[in-house]
């Protein structure tokens, strides 16, 4: 792991674990609703808590907001060029497409961020906090690798590609 | 009044108990303004010109301006972090050992608050930096008390 990766990945997994002690809360306007109090327009300033920016640069980001009972984690994706902003929004958007069985992926990223999580008590109910963690972590660190894999098997493919049917104007 | 139904009347109650993120925040009986905070500044500026870094982040982590209007607080953000980039790494680690747990809570926000503006990201590594080295010194504490605190840098 290259040097400035892992101070990054520190932070978020810290800024996480603070962040993910999650209660059941039921709704306080709307009666028998529970609902992600991060997601909703709320009126109760005291159900929201400090929002946590992590940056290693402008280009690479996190942003969590915590709520009592929920928490949204919005991560920006390594975007150098027009290849990889493609890439990283066609990636993300196959994802995202599939979110039911991420369960805790946001289906919509919110505004200048590539890809959200949302963490409600329930999951954190159902799963062990620590593994999701983990798997944010591991997300974080794959998905950088992944998109630069794919941008290399573009480029290889393009070489050919345009090899073989130039080839056929050389005599 | 066609949409009567969807107005919030609960909004128009004393008594509803809803609070604003501005009622959260402790009364303070002195506001700070920018003028009272330049002497800090130039403190600040002399202390890590100086090369005195753990002096200057012992000032800054001291007596935060919670008080003071945002372009203030932006004002005075700018100087902690001109402090906070300047440190050598080695550095690091033996001026956190001498912040007490208030003063690593307040450095914290700093850090937060540093990576939350375009200058801070920038020099995103050394923020890191600082902030892995705190949590290897103080643990999750700061970050549970940062969170719940209302009170901003």
């Amino acid at each position: 792991m290259s040097q400035s990766l892992r101070p990054y990945l520190t932070a978020v997994r810290f800024s996480l674990e603070a962040a993910l002690t999650l209660s059941n809360f039921s709704s306080q306007e709307v009666e028998r609703h529970n609902r992600p109090e991060v997601e909703v327009p709320n009126t109760n300033a005291e159900l929201l808590l400090q929002p946590m920016h992590i940056s290693r640069n402008e280009h690479e980001q996190v942003l969590i907001e915590p709520s009592v009972n929920s928490i949204r984690v919005s991560l920006k994706v390594k975007q150098a060029d027009e290849i990889e902003q493609i890439l990283v929004h066609m990636f993300t958007r196959f994802l995202e497409q599939r979110a039911e069985s991420f369960y805790i992926l946001r289906r919509v990223p919110i505004e200048g961020y590539s890809i959200s999580f949302l963490i409600t008590n329930k999951h954190t109910e159902s799963m062990k906090t620590d593994k999701l963690i983990d798997f944010i972590i591991e997300f974080m660190e794959d998905v950088d690798k992944e998109i630069s894999e794919i941008k290399l098997f573009l480029n290889a493919r393009a070489r050919f590609t345009a090899e073989a049917y130039l080839g056929e104007f050389v005599y | 009044m066609s949409d009567w139904r969807r107005i919030d009347i609960d909004a128009f109650d004393p008594e509803s108990g809803r609070l604003t993120a501005q009622d959260l925040i402790p009364p303070y009986s002195h506001v700070i303004t920018a003028q009272e905070l330049q002497p800090k500044i130039q403190q600040l500026r002399s202390l890590s010109s100086s090369g005195d870094i753990s002096s200057a982040i012992k000032l800054a982590t001291n007596d935060p301006p919670y008080s003071a209007d945002d372009a203030t607080k932006a004002q005075y953000m700018m100087a902690v972090l001109e402090t906070l980039t300047q440190v050598r790494q080695a550095d690091i680690t033996n001026i956190l050992k001498g912040l007490n747990p208030q003063e690593q809570v307040v450095l914290v926000k700093y850090l937060y608050k540093g990576m939350s503006i375009t200058e801070g990201q920038k020099q995103g590594g050394i923020l890191l930096a600082w902030f892995e080295k705190l949590t290897q010194v103080a643990g999750v504490t700061p970050i549970v008390h940062y969170l719940s605190d209302r009170q901003t840098v």
